[in-house]
């Protein structure tokens, strides 16, 4: 709709009238964007519905007193609510695994902007010997999940003594996650015009003044998408934690401790629900605030590509 | 220029008191990409390059959590491997699996990309909370969406799905413990969650098709289809192809969703790559079989990046 004047000129007049007669192709259009408008209708509402039912769904679970997880007819709010679900997930310790997560997001999130802003904007400023073998070597680390070096990680771990340690699971996940963080942040420096350095060097900055001072404003939304990125990812992470820090309870964080629950409550669907939601809730709060710079930071992003 | 510089005097006036010694060396270390590129350095060489070493060294030994002496054992694990019915049932569901969500998360992305950009441009309501609601299942941590939809899929009429299938007519199905709908449950679980990534990507490609080319079509006299057939599909190609191989990727080392929903089960019918290799060296305690595993998979992987970066044209970022 925007671009549409400015080709104007002469896009209207050669339109192909001798194929179609105008004033048929205007009906049809309009009565053919109608129908395209009410299915994309139908397909938003569908959309809504299968990917938030299962949320408000678990939601209504967790609230129904002990002994009702259904209740006839069908009804999403329960008549009546009950918060002794909750009760029974904070008695099996969930104050411990929500302070265990944010320490590890918060710590983790920090070590990684810290390890990959630098390194981005070496790959973006140097020219120096194996500098591309060494990109290389790191887009390919991107593509290898964590999963698969699992077993050699664990012993990694056990030899550095950064088993059962919280510590040693935030240098993990900088040592898994920083190649994706770097190469999302190298596109961002890459777009900044290096006359902008040179300026800046000439003034008399050095090279950690130059990308305090003059680099850090343009790259701000690559540095915002990646710790968005980041907080989704280090939050959620089940299989490393669970490795390196699974049987010491007093460290477990959320994803280990809602899993060890439901080992211990089996078919307490309640129980389950509650615990489900004391997970999900402090990601999905920061999301919804922060998903426009996300979506915004990535749009951008590839649009420089 | 004029903007810069009364920072530059500031920082000049600073930079001429200190002109030797420690701050020399200082300002002459930032000059070398060294100093930038240390702890990453670091860091990749401890919990990536020596892993991925290790596990291809562990795979000829027969190391394991419970025996003591650890023996060089050439390509026993290998062969043991491909003579175990286990592997190549497990390699079977792990491809059904991973082509199924394949399938579902690059068409379901597509077409909503397509709707949500559609509605962006004709102003049609409750776009945003569509993208808002397919990212917010992303967002959810694996375990928890395992959950999410163990509590969906109870397998009675109090489940919240039984009981739709109930008011059709359909009896309750046993979701999690009859092996087809097991795995139909798990693509079910990992569509929901993976869908969002395909949405992004391809929302981001349809940003990226030059305007112009629509008003060409539409100046030749394309109609809808025709412009979404000759324009936005071969524009949108290489993304498609991008995102087919990293959600092929993603799907393939999927561990936790399964892990929380299914454990696996029953039996080995929704035992994935991921999990076979997990519990063969975490449950078994037998690491270097599950080192052998682990090497499988990296080989997998390494030949869909490949693909990947034929695709990216990677020369041209670096």
């Amino acid at each position: 709709m925007t671009g549409r004047t400015d080709g104007g000129h002469h896009g209207d007049a050669t339109a192909p009238e001798e194929t179609t007669p105008a004033e048929h192709t205007i009906r049809s259009v309009w009565r053919d964007l109608r129908a395209l408008d009410v299915f994309v209708y139908a397909l938003y509402a569908v959309t809504i519905a299968f990917f938030v039912f299962p949320v408000l769904w678990v939601v209504s679970a967790s609230l129904r007193p002990p002994g009702e997880l259904f209740s006839y007819p069908f009804r999403l709010l329960p008549p009546e609510l009950s918060l002794s679900a909750y009760r029974q997930v904070w008695r099996a310790g969930m104050a411990t695994w929500l302070f265990n997560s944010t320490a590890i997001t918060v710590l983790g999130v920090g070590s990684i902007l810290g390890v990959s802003i630098p390194a981005a904007y070496a790959f973006s400023r140097f020219d120096f010997r194996g500098r591309r073998g060494l990109l290389g070597l790191i887009l390919l680390f991107q593509m290898i999940s964590p999963v698969i070096i699992i077993v050699p990680l664990y012993t990694v771990m056990s030899s550095l003594g950064l088993l059962y340690t919280r510590t040693g699971l935030v240098l993990l996940y900088v040592g898994v996650q920083t190649p994706f963080s770097i190469w999302l942040l190298k596109g961002y420096f890459d777009a900044v015009p290096v006359e902008l350095d040179y300026a800046a060097r000439i003034d008399g900055c050095n090279r950690l003044q130059t990308l305090r001072h003059v680099l850090l404003r343009p790259v701000a939304p690559g540095i915002a998408v990646v710790a968005i990125f980041n907080t989704v990812v280090t939050w959620s992470e089940f299989v490393l934690a669970y490795t390196v820090l699974g049987t010491e309870s007093s460290l477990h964080t959320i994803s280990i401790g809602v899993y060890k629950f439901q080992g211990q409550y089996g078919n307490d669907w309640r129980a389950i629900a509650a615990a489900s939601v004391v997970g999900m809730i402090p990601l999905v709060v920061v999301f919804l605030g922060l998903q426009r710079y996300f979506v915004k930071g990535l749009v951008e992003g590839a649009l420089k590509q | 220029m004029s903007t810069a510089s009364p920072l530059g005097e500031r920082l000049r006036r600073g930079g001429r008191r200190v002109r030797s010694g420690v701050a020399r060396t200082w300002r002459r270390s930032l000059d070398h990409p060294l100093s930038w590129l240390a702890p990453t350095l670091a860091a990749l060489a401890i919990f990536q390059l020596y892993p991925i070493v290790q596990a291809l060294r562990m795979s000829f030994t027969n190391e394991s959590l419970v025996r003591p002496a650890t023996q060089f054992v050439g390509l026993d694990q290998y062969v043991r491997l491909v003579t175990d019915p286990a592997f190549w049932e497990m390699l079977r569901v792990t491809g059904i699996y991973a082509f199924a969500s394949v399938f579902l998360h690059v068409g379901l992305g597509l077409g909503l990309a397509l709707a949500i950009d559609y509605g962006v441009r004709r102003g049609l309501r409750g776009h945003l909370t569509t993208r808002v609601s397919v990212l917010l299942a992303w967002i959810v941590p694996g375990i928890i969406i395992g959950l999410v939809w163990k509590v969906m899929l109870v397998e009675s009429q109090f489940g919240a799905v039984n009981h739709f299938l109930g008011t059709v007519g359909i009896g309750p199905l046993p979701f999690r413990s009859e092996p087809t709908l097991a795995l139909v449950s798990t693509i079910a679980a990992g569509t929901w969650r993976g869908t969002a990534f395909s949405m992004i990507l391809f929302y981001g490609g349809l940003q990226r098709i030059p305007r112009q080319l629509y008003r060409a079509a539409r100046v030749d006299g394309a109609g809808r289809w025709a412009r979404f057939r000759h324009v936005t599909l071969p524009q949108l190609k290489p993304v498609v192809f991008v995102t087919t191989v990293l959600v092929t990727i993603y799907a393939l080392n999927t561990f936790d969703l399964i892990f929380a929903l299914t454990g696996g089960g029953p039996g080995r019918a929704t035992q994935v790559l991921a999990l076979f290799m997990y519990q063969e060296a975490f449950e078994s305690y037998a690491l270097g079989r599950g080192a052998a595993i682990a090497v499988v998979m990296l080989g997998i992987n390494l030949l869909l990046t490949g693909c990947y970066l034929y695709a990216f044209d990677v020369r041209e970022e670096l």
